[in-house]
């Protein structure tokens, strides 16, 4: 229980894996390169999708990073002080986000109707297996208060700039701290941590409603928020965990990071995969209890063709049924997994790997022939969708190695820091 | 004199001293002993070398019969028993019995977990010689005790003593049976 001196571990941070090497930009900007290749190749639409799939897939675990730090603060948590500064480094990536997200935007009002389908009036319904024009749909028209193209940019705008703004504002309190010790940054974050979590929980779900739900604008679903919070904490929570193992790995974390910290994660990695399998139900439950072809069409589309066959994107929805939620879940149920880095690391990969699937899932089968039938998931827009999430990725990755030189490595002045650093079991 | 015994207990002033004196009588070996302090004292488990609680696998296996019990509860009233079609579903889906089975698994975990305390951590525990002590109910205050049992194999009326005055233990008392 001797309370561990700060300032000896963090003088001087050791270096992470990757810091200075040029692969992360490198491999960001050739994926990008890729992604945008298939605008070429495969037509404007395939890359775009693939396109929003991967900023879908990376904003969500963005969004989780932020409501990591928040979570931290509100509830006063000592444990997670250590882990904390890491979030800060990776809450970094969303001024990135928002600069790759503009392309999106140009393309909404450049070629309308081209990802969200109700940006353009004249859309032909009949191309993905409706009839009539988004004009003429009265669906539209009655949601078109909200769903029109002027009011979609500046509530996309607000979205990066609520994420960017708290960001920078837990970023500046904490690395302040830092230099000054003073409580005040302390108590300014807590305050913004308590406005910050309703106004992150309001935008990321307005995102999900935006960016995936209108893809599909006849379709509603209350669960759609929360499914996208509950995807994006698993991805957060898995970073996080390979973070750790990682810097535990290189001694980066030695002395800082211990085995009741990592448990910790795991912890959490299995309660919010229980967490998102009760979401994930209860939205699928409820449709197909109350069988109603206003909703389950969504469904529908994504498990048989027109003609009754099997879709390929039933055996998708079964692979994240059990690969996502059931194997992950029993995994995780162990102590020894979630407490040594060797059996954790495989689990948090798998759960990035399928938190992915589960976004391709809710995003590409808005892509559909004229009979109405989803494009299938083994096509060439699979490769697009990947270039762009490596793109992206390693954007984010090379922002968090940006970031970590500029701040010690933990927060040493932080009221907690002795509690965190000494955190048991 | 030393057949009369129970066992020794021994005081300590702070969370650091317990700990270290924990850690010590573990490294000497001693199987029967335990410690008493007012809150839990974070990384003792460690400390004492103890094992992890078996709790956790009655609350697994309690967890397993409640799904099962739920799954099998609603098939045997909707498919079996009395076979009823409502709102034009299957007789029997394992969709809508996930809802009663997941309550079912949370409700027998938590029985497994109620009778892994009674089984393995042998609660309640209604008496205990350490109570006659008279330092002993400062444990719910503001002092820290280590027991060591007399039915120790390494028990032994001198030299146990000796141990717990040489590890720093305070008031050492001799409790009754």
């Amino acid at each position: 229980m001797s309370a561990s001196s700060a300032s000896t571990y963090s003088s001087v941070p050791a270096a992470p894996a990757l810091a200075g090497s040029s692969l992360p930009l490198g491999l960001g900007v050739a994926g990008l390169v890729v992604a945008v290749a298939g605008f070429f190749v495969d037509g404007p639409q395939a890359a775009a999708a693939g396109w929003l799939t991967a900023l879908v897939f990376w904003v969500g675990i963005a969004v989780g990073f932020l409501f990591l730090i928040m979570l931290g603060y509100i509830f006063d948590a000592g444990w997670s002080v250590v882990l904390r500064r890491q979030l800060e480094h990776l809450v970094s990536v969303f001024k990135w986000l928002a600069v790759l997200f503009l392309p999106l935007l140009v393309l909404a009002w450049a070629k309308p109707g081209l990802l969200w389908h109700w940006m353009d009036p004249n859309f032909d319904l009949s191309t993905v297996g409706g009839h009539g024009t988004v004009g003429t749909d009265v669906l539209y028209g009655k949601k078109s208060g909200f769903l029109s193209l002027g009011f979609f940019t500046v509530r996309t705008v607000a979205y990066f700039g609520v994420w960017i703004g708290l960001a920078a504002v837990f970023r500046r309190n904490s690395f302040t701290q830092d230099a000054d010790g003073e409580a005040k940054w302390t108590l300014s974050s807590r305050k913004w941590a308590a406005a910050g979590l309703a106004l992150t929980a309001v935008s990321s779900t307005f995102a999900a409603i935006d960016w995936v739900k209108s893809l599909e604008y006849h379709w509603f679903s209350t669960m759609y928020g929360v499914w996208y919070f509950s995807n994006g904490m698993r991805g957060a929570l898995s970073v996080l965990a390979l973070v750790c193992i990682v810097g535990l790995a290189r001694g980066t974390f030695t002395g800082v990071v211990n085995r009741t910290h990592l448990y910790d994660v795991g912890k959490l990695m299995l309660a919010f995969t229980v967490f998102w399998a009760y979401i994930t139900f209860s939205q699928y439950f409820l449709i197909w209890n109350a069988n109603v072809p206003e909703e389950t069409f969504w469904y529908n589309l994504r498990e048989v063709l027109h003609d009754g066959a099997p879709s390929q994107w039933k055996w998708v929805g079964l692979a994240i049924l059990f690969g996502y939620f059931l194997v992950p879940f029993l995994y995780l149920l162990s102590y020894k997994v979630k407490t040594v880095p060797r059996l954790l690391a495989p689990v948090a990969v798998w759960i990035l790997v399928l938190s992915l699937v589960d976004v391709c899932y809710n995003v590409l089968p808005f892509r559909k022939d004229a009979a109405g039938d989803p494009l299938p998931f083994l096509s060439l827009q699979l490769v697009w969708t990947i270039a762009a999430v490596v793109g992206v990725g390693g954007i984010c990755v090379w922002s968090y190695l940006r970031s970590f030189p500029t701040a010690k490595l933990i927060p040493i002045r932080d009221p907690r820091i002795n509690e965190s650093l000494s955190h048991r079991e | 004199m030393s057949e009369q015994i129970h066992g020794y207990l021994a005081a300590f002033d702070t969370p650091a001293e317990i700990m270290h004196a924990a850690e010590q009588v573990r490294d000497a070996g001693f199987q029967h002993w335990d410690v008493h302090t007012p809150f839990p004292v974070h990384g003792m488990d460690s400390a004492m070398g103890l094992k992890r609680s078996r709790v956790q696998r009655l609350t697994l296996l309690g967890g397993i019969a409640g799904f099962t019990t739920g799954m099998l509860m609603v098939w045997y009233m909707n498919a079996f028993d009395y076979p009823l079609i409502v709102g034009g579903k299957p007789l029997f889906s394992p969709l809508f019995a996930f809802p009663v089975s997941y309550e079912l698994t949370i409700l027998f975990a938590a029985f497994g977990t109620l009778g892994g305390m009674f089984l393995f951590n042998r609660l309640p525990m209604h008496y205990h010689p350490v109570m006659k002590a008279v330092t002993w109910p400062r444990a719910t205050d503001d002092r820290f005790f280590v027991a060591i049992d007399a039915d120790d194999p390494r028990f032994d009326a001198e030299r146990t003593r000796e141990f717990l005055e040489q590890i720093g233990g305070k008031d050492i008392a001799a409790l009754e049976p």
